[in-house]
């Protein structure tokens, strides 16, 4: 388990919504404000964990000037896609159809896995055996965990479609009535009420048209919500067939309640009044397993135990199968093959001024972006390594009490040179304060130019060259110690600078002057993570932009105002997570 | 001041791709490389596991069938498996060709029996890759992770787990990261 150091910055947006409403307070908010400079930043926090992202997650508002991090940008979706087809998905069919895909895409129910068809069939052997075409019955195979439809009784006719096929499957292969049949079942029957056919028996015979539904039938909780829907539908039309309330069910304009509240109003107020006190039908429940009803038999529960008991815990779903199913599956032969949800590619904007900072192309091939303002192009990347290059293979740790020091990397993107400065506070916070020294506080980072422009604006790639000389002999004069004030190595566009830090004692008991404040209130084991030594720095970055306006239709004087450059900073926390203390 | 010509670890072609001497690659007719690709010490590539052709489709095959094809700016780290996947098809066992495009690296250790592996995409140590799974571009494989046959991973996403299932997508400012020119520069010492 080794340690890579690594810089997180924090997003602004966190700051303006911290909790700082005091109702009643009499103190004026220009205090408050000067608090939130003061305050420094504490890594440790717990509110800071969802603030602190690397800067490759992080993008950044162009009109706002601001960075903006995953959780302060509005995600709006480009493009609905499989992602085990690739196949994309509009928008309406997700909204009718549900967000999984619908053709074959489907997950193991045991391992998650994708699937795949094939045919049960053997395969053919001889002559011409890679022509010959198999049409047997298809399952869905697992090559992960070796799971078949098979063992859940489902075979395809088609190996295409295999979505519709298997809605109309059982787990056992008997068929299901899907909700639309049901559907129609019931308009069958509720046309023809009318003229129900009733023989001298008294027993209303099965109309034409209609199915054979068992009233004493399993519903699964899908059907069964549908069909109590329907028939609480049909109780309330019944039950107050002229209350003013001719809005139940999708009967619209044409039902008898509205018609007569219509009607009343034409032919005057005393005959409406009249029709509401009538007295409203009594509303009876559900009968049989057709209106919805659902009778727990405490035979059913007997035979779960039994199988439970005969088969064993083996032949049970696990927590994580179970959730996948969208039924109550209790064994894992109840288990059905899952389809893939349904990926999106989005687009982000930013929240405050709308902006859209990134933007994929929607086609899926596609993995270019049409827009993508990413802060790694904008503000200054911050890389850590130790000053003297650890020895290969061991575990570098940092030894308590003992000053090590770090080199920090600012690259600058931009194309014009930016001053940086940076400040943290003398001691870490936390209950192990390690102590930090930062030996160069200001510095300027050159341009993020190419060197043939560079070589070109100096007038020859001598002049270069020997500025190049120059300033590594400047820095080799400090390479063997580090000095206060100076930064270490120059490059093009980018600087170090050393960081000294002296780590503190993970001693929990210890002389009391050693201890910090924090560790005297809370002198519990010591917690996960607390052995890491994270630095908050705070940095301010500064530098001259070129004023960038939209239109260019430039009088002389107009253009003059625009080449006036434009003083620009921006100041944000990071936290540098440099290493990890030794415990001895 | 001469020029030792010593032997060093990497051999480089005239494309610039530098091949480790300790690695066992078979079969070099049937596998191409792009160019600037980096193969490590004890690297294993099978060029020999080749499609079978059926006596009725040979006129059609012109020179070398190929049985890996690599781009340009690839990695293989130390001790990884290249095997191209062989299922058995209408009654027959064949091996079908492994494609990778470009600025992939694959970490130690690793078996890929991938049918195709798109640009940019980073694979951890330790990983397996099953047989005709089908990676797109810039994706990041975590270490360890074992992907099952067949699937398919959609580009932008952090795979990992056994079976491997898409933990998380790949943010927009880490498109850059998967560059590996740099990495190529830094392999030293012909």
């Amino acid at each position: 388990m080794s340690f890579t150091p690594y810089t997180y910055f924090q997003c602004p947006c966190t700051e303006s919504n911290l909790p700082t409403r005091r109702l009643g307070e009499s103190t004026p908010t220009g205090e408050e404000e000067s608090d939130q400079d003061d305050r420094t930043f504490d890594p440790r926090a717990p509110r800071a964990n969802y603030s602190l992202y690397p800067l490759e997650h992080l993008l950044y508002c162009e009109d706002c000037h601001q960075i903006r991090c995953p959780r302060c940008v509005l995600d709006e979706i480009v493009t609905w896609y499989c992602p085990n087809c690739l196949f994309e998905v509009p928008s309406s069919t997700v909204k009718s159809e549900g967000n999984r895909c619908t053709r074959s895409c489907f997950q193991c129910p045991i391992c998650v896995a994708p699937l795949s068809v094939s045919s049960t069939e053997a395969p053919p052997e001889g002559l011409g055996a890679e022509h010959a075409t198999q049409s047997g019955p298809y399952v869905l195979n697992c090559a992960y965990c070796t799971w078949s439809s098979k063992e859940i009784g489902i075979q395809f006719d088609k190996p295409n479609g295999i979505f519709a096929q298997l809605s109309k499957i059982q787990n056992g292969g008997k068929p299901i009535v899907t909700p639309r049949e049901r559907r129609k079942d019931r308009e069958e029957r509720t046309r023809d009420t009318s003229g129900s056919t009733m023989n001298e028996d008294g027993v209303v015979e099965d109309l034409p048209g209609t199915m054979n539904l068992d009233p004493h039938e399993q519903l699964d909780a899908e059907s069964q919500f549908s069909n109590l829907k329907a028939f609480y539908q049909s109780q309330l039309a019944d039950s107050s067939p002229a209350s003013a309330l001719g809005f139940t069910g999708e009967y619209g304009y044409g039902s008898p309640g509205a018609l007569s509240r219509i009607m009343g109003l034409y032919t005057g107020g005393s005959f409406s009044e009249k029709k509401a006190k009538s007295k409203k039908g009594a509303m009876r429940e559900a009968q049989d397993a057709l209106e919805g009803l659902q009778i727990t038999s405490p035979a059913s529960e007997e035979k779960a135990v039994n199988r439970l008991l005969s088969e064993g815990w083996e032949s049970t779903a696990s927590a994580a199968q179970r959730k996948e199913q969208s039924h109550n599956a209790h064994f894992v032969s109840d288990l059905r093959p899952i389809a893939h949800l349904l990926r999106t590619k989005r687009s982000k904007r930013c929240r405050t001024c709308r902006h859209i900072l990134s933007k994929p192309e929607s086609k899926v091939q596609t993995t270019r972006f049409r827009i993508r303002l990413v802060a790694l192009n904008y503000i200054p990347s911050i890389s850590i390594k130790p000053l003297q290059p650890a020895t290969l293979g061991r575990e570098t740790f940092l030894t308590p009490m003992k000053p090590t020091q770090f080199l920090l990397t600012f690259k600058n993107p931009l194309f014009d040179s930016v001053k940086v400065n940076i400040a943290t506070p003398a001691s870490t916070p936390g209950r192990f304060a390690s102590k930090v020294t930062i030996l160069c506080p200001q510095f300027e980072v050159g341009a993020n130019t190419d060197a043939w422009e560079e070589a070109l604006r100096e007038g020859g790639g001598k002049g270069t060259e020997r500025e190049k000389k120059r300033t590594k002999a400047e820095a080799s004069e400090g390479q063997n110690q580090a000095e206060a004030g100076k930064i270490w190595e120059r490059g093009r566009n980018w600087v170090s600078v050393v960081v000294e830090v002296l780590p503190a004692d993970l001693k929990i008991a210890g002389p009391a002057f050693m201890r910090s404040e924090e560790l005297k209130k809370d002198d519990g084991p010591l917690r996960e993570d607390e052995d890491v030594v994270e630095i908050p720095v705070f940095v301010r970055v500064e530098w001259e932009a070129d004023a960038a306006h939209d239109d260019t239709t430039g009088l002389t004087a107009a253009s003059r105002d625009k080449e006036v450059k434009e003083k620009r900073e921006l100041a944000y926390w990071c936290v540098l997570g440099v290493g990890k203390i030794a415990q001895d | 001041m001469s020029k030792k010509v010593a032997k060093g670890e990497y051999i480089e072609t005239d494309t610039g791709n530098k091949v480790s001497r300790r690695s066992q690659i078979i079969g070099t007719t049937n596998i191409i490389l792009g160019g600037k690709t980096v193969i490590q010490a004890e690297v294993i590539i099978r060029g020999d596991l080749l499609r079978t052709l059926s006596s009725s489709t040979s006129d059609k095959s012109s020179g070398n069938p190929v049985a890996v094809a690599i781009g340009r700016y690839c990695f293989f780290s130390r001790g990884c498996e290249l095997r191209p996947p062989g299922k058995l098809y209408r009654g027959s066992f064949s091996h079908y060709p492994l494609k990778i495009a470009d600025h992939v690296f694959v970490g130690p250790s690793s078996i890929i029996e991938a049918a195709l592996i798109g640009s940019h995409v980073s694979i951890g140590s330790n990983c397996v890759i099953g047989k005709f799974a089908i990676i797109k571009d810039y994706v990041r494989i975590l270490d360890g992770t074992v992907v099952p046959p067949n699937m398919v991973i959609p580009s932008f996403s952090v795979v990992g787990g056994r079976p491997g299932r898409v933990v998380g997508e790949v943010a927009e400012g880490e498109v850059d990261g998967f560059d590996l020119r740099e990495v190529y520069r830094r392999v030293g010492n012909s």
